[in-house]
């Protein structure tokens, strides 16, 4: 759960996919994941909740449900609706069999739970990996 | 990489991207999901189905429209659309620069 560097749409979107790589000892072609995550945004921006955004999509890339969350305190301009700076990032990369659509149904309940502004606010705040998680899972 | 393969590989991600717009699209947009850009993602499939070869594209074709998939990962040396056992021999690398195909199901086979 890095704080993002990057300031812009594209080089948030590296450093997320440097950052996947780097942690997974299975996903080695970070251009593929790249490329895919920068096909859906071309489809339309994932930044969908109040600064939230679910960059998402299947790969052959990776061999399971991939999840990576990250946040950037001063914003990143992700194209979002509202036109609002984006903070909070989930990134969900699902390999092409998935066929029971799990990595829909998971981004359904993030969807959903980061509408909550109380639990942005706490995500936002949060100071380590535990308490995010712990934010996250509503503790 | 295979360059042809690289590319093969983001026409079928991009291509399984627009049949799951397609599908889901309902659910995708109740989630709050601009899809606006489907018929701009089917242009840039196209465009990248363009520079493929047209013998290397055929076959992922008739391969899609058999299987599904038409390109699979090797995990553990195994073909994951048949799960026929891969030789070692096919990622040595005399035979990194060639399109490697499964030699029990065909399909286009792919290290990730």
């Amino acid at each position: 759960m890095p704080d993002l560097v990057a300031g812009d749409k594209p080089g948030v979107l590296a450093e997320m996919v440097a950052k996947l790589v780097a942690g997974s000892k299975t996903m080695t072609r970070p251009d593929a994941v790249l490329q895919m995550l920068e096909s859906r945004e071309a489809l339309g921006s994932t930044a969908v909740g109040p600064g939230v955004a679910f960059p998402h999509g299947r790969t052959l890339a990776v061999q399971k449900l991939t999840v990576l969350c990250a946040r950037s305190k001063q914003g990143v301009d992700f194209d979002a609706a509202d036109g609002e700076p984006t903070h909070l990032f989930f990134v969900l990369i699902a390999p092409p069999q998935d066929s029971g659509h799990k990595y829909i149904k998971s981004l359904a309940v993030l969807t959903d739970k980061l509408q909550d502004a109380a639990l942005r606010d706490k995500l936002m705040a949060a100071e380590d990996y535990e308490s995010f998680c712990a934010a996250l899972k509503g503790n | 990489m295979h360059p042809q393969l690289q590319k093969l590989v983001a026409l079928q991600d991009i291509e399984q991207m627009i049949a799951e717009t397609q599908e889901q699209g309902d659910t995708l947009t109740d989630m709050g999901f601009n899809l606006s850009g489907l018929e701009a993602l089917k242009e840039k499939a196209a465009h990248l189905a363009g520079e493929i070869e047209v013998r290397h594209l055929n076959y992922y074709r008739r391969l899609t429209r058999r299987f599904g998939h038409a390109v699979v990962p090797v995990v553990g040396n195994l073909c994951t659309g048949c799960f026929a056992n891969i030789p070692a021999s096919f990622v040595s690398v005399t035979n990194e620069n060639k399109l490697q195909k499964c030699e029990n199901c065909g399909r286009i086979l792919y290290w990730p």
